[in-house]
């Protein structure tokens, strides 16, 4: 008995119903998903960093995003409110990947040039000089906020509304609210003790 | 809320000037702040800190952002990619019905205990004595976590797989493989019984650095250099695919690269060792060469795995829970699927 790859698909046990089912084309889909990447990638790429991973892995992070994007359109999902599911797979795939980097850097030996390299954008002393004091302050101010606050505020930065908020982190609107107005408050104090 | 009502919290305010009261009650807020200095001076602060917060973050990120455009341009090959290939999970609910989990479970238990009854059978008959188990790891086949932690160069997936082959498959300059024999305590070594090895290889990011270069020895083990070259292949292709993140696929291998080989190939035995094929002649043709898995694997990824071999044809039956509802049972036979190998650049 000789078995050729066509009879193979022919013997599939179930039809296949795939062009039957597809709500839009994939061509309509891939279109949706580079114009929402247009739209969204650069502040997409800013929260992931904010996770303090390097670009490198912000930037994997962000094309995997897409491709769920993708797949959850072609899957024929909700189409509602695609920023906040963006950010919410980026949130949580950032996570993931701080979580796995934490795990690699107890055993791996790192190349120096990968820590240094993120300290490198810091601003530059004439910069620091002019207004730049006040920002450092402000940087450190937003690093030493617990992790959920920071999270609340970049994603607010990057317009996200209340509920998206809330749907990102897994907490109440009530609690973004209260969060980000905590946040804000401990910024605005962040010149206290120092000489304007 | 009126200007003799007391006045709004902070995050009122904050409320109010992100537009997520209420109507009714920003309407109050906006009178209250129309006759209250004090008020509009805290909601002008809370303005300025916002703005302020807003420099800082844009002004740290947008430095080091680079470019849309070759994000944009990997993005829509690795899209036109997934695009050609057959959506997962559109089978008519009555399929998952029929091919329900525990249906599926039975049959590759059944499956399973049929192939390893089989092969104990086949064992028997021919009266082999595998004392030496695959399974048993050899401790020679693993470095020595002191000395081989493992040791990475910062590399863009795109650098990786765009890697010619000879960097690939760099060889290690004689002054470095004498050092990593005198770190090892290995005196006199003999050239054909070792390979100076990375352990985490160039083509998966891996550094020329005594950290991450131990000897592997080509004989005597099970788990040799060959095995792990083969891995090593396999991740390469995986990455480079999309199917697996380089700081994933580097952990693995330097962790415990024998664990990687079996968990990435299924098996608990090398698909090939020294160079021969495990199965004997009575067996089949099944897929020996690693290459060839990664084919079946990229066909039919999945976790659970079975594979039955015939004497009359080669037949790889791969249950897959993960995509059974896509392709249940599928035969194969015939010329092998063209390599795919995705090149992203």
């Amino acid at each position: 008995m000789s078995i050729s790859r066509v009879d193979t698909i022919q013997r599939l046990p179930f039809p296949r119903t795939d062009a039957v089912a597809r709500p839009a084309s994939p061509s309509e889909d891939e279109c949706e998903v580079i114009r929402l990447f247009d739209q969204h990638r650069n502040g997409l790429l800013r929260y992931t960093l904010s996770f303090g991973l390097s670009m490198h892995d912000a930037e994997e992070i962000i094309q995997e995003v897409f491709l769920a994007l993708f797949q959850h359109l072609r899957m024929g999902r909700s189409r509602h409110n695609l920023r906040g599911w963006t950010f919410r797979v980026a949130h949580n795939l950032a996570l993931k990947q701080r979580a796995r980097n934490d795990g690699l850097r107890r055993t791996l030996y790192h190349d120096e040039a990968v820590m240094t390299r993120q300290r490198d954008d810091a601003p530059n002393p004439e910069e620091q000089a002019a207004s730049g004091q006040r920002m450092e302050r402000l940087r450190a101010v937003v690093a030493a906020l617990p992790e959920q606050d920071r999270c609340c505020l970049y994603l607010r930065a990057e317009g996200l509304r209340y509920r998206e908020i809330a749907t990102t982190l897994g907490i109440s609107i009530g609690s973004v609210s209260a969060t980000l107005a905590r946040s804000l408050a401990r910024l605005g104090r962040a010149d206290e003790g120092y000489a304007p | 809320m009126s200007e003799s009502e007391p006045h709004p919290s902070d995050q009122d305010l904050l409320l109010a000037a992100d537009g997520e009261l209420s109507r009714g009650r920003a309407k109050r807020v906006r009178k209250h702040l129309d006759a209250c200095w004090s008020c509009r001076a805290r909601m002008r602060e809370i303005e300025n800190t916002i703005a302020d917060f807003v420099h800082v973050h844009q002004r740290s990120a947008e430095a080091q952002l680079p470019s849309v455009s070759s994000s944009r341009a990997l993005l829509k090959a690795q899209l036109a990619e997934l695009a050609a290939k057959p959506r997962a999970g559109m089978w008519p609910r009555f399929t998952q019905f029929m091919l329900a989990p525990r249906t599926v479970a039975y049959v590759c238990a059944v499956l399973l205990l049929a192939a390893a009854g089989s092969m104990a059978l086949v064992r028997q008959f021919r009266g082999q004595n595998q004392s030496e188990s695959a399974s048993e790891i050899d401790n020679d086949a693993l470095p020595n976590r002191t000395l081989t932690p493992g040791a990475t160069r910062p590399v863009a997936i795109s650098d990786v797989c765009s890697m010619p082959h000879e960097e690939v498959v760099r060889a290690v300059p004689t002054s470095v493989r004498q050092q990593v024999f005198r770190e090892y305590g290995i005196q006199h070594p003999r050239a054909e019984n070792y390979e100076i090895d990375y352990l985490i290889a160039p083509g998966l990011g891996g550094k020329e650095d005594i950290r991450n270069l131990w000897p592997e020895p080509y004989t005597s083990t099970i788990w040799n250099a060959h095995v792990k070259d083969a891995l090593e292949e396999h991740l390469h292709q995986m990455v480079c695919a999309g199917k697996l993140d380089l700081p994933t696929a580097q952990s693995d291998i330097a962790n415990n690269w024998i664990a990687a080989y079996k968990k990435y190939f299924h098996t608990r035995e090398p698909l090939v060792a020294n160079g021969h094929p495990p199965f004997s002649a009575s067996m089949g043709n099944a897929p020996h060469d690693p290459l060839e898995f990664a084919r079946l694997e990229d066909r039919f990824g999945g976790l659970d795995s079975a594979m039955i071999t015939s004497d009359r044809a080669r037949l790889v039956c791969r249950i897959t829970s993960a995509r059974r509802t896509r392709y249940g049972f599928a035969l194969i036979k015939g010329p092998r699927p063209p390599t795919n190998r995705a090149q992203q650049g």
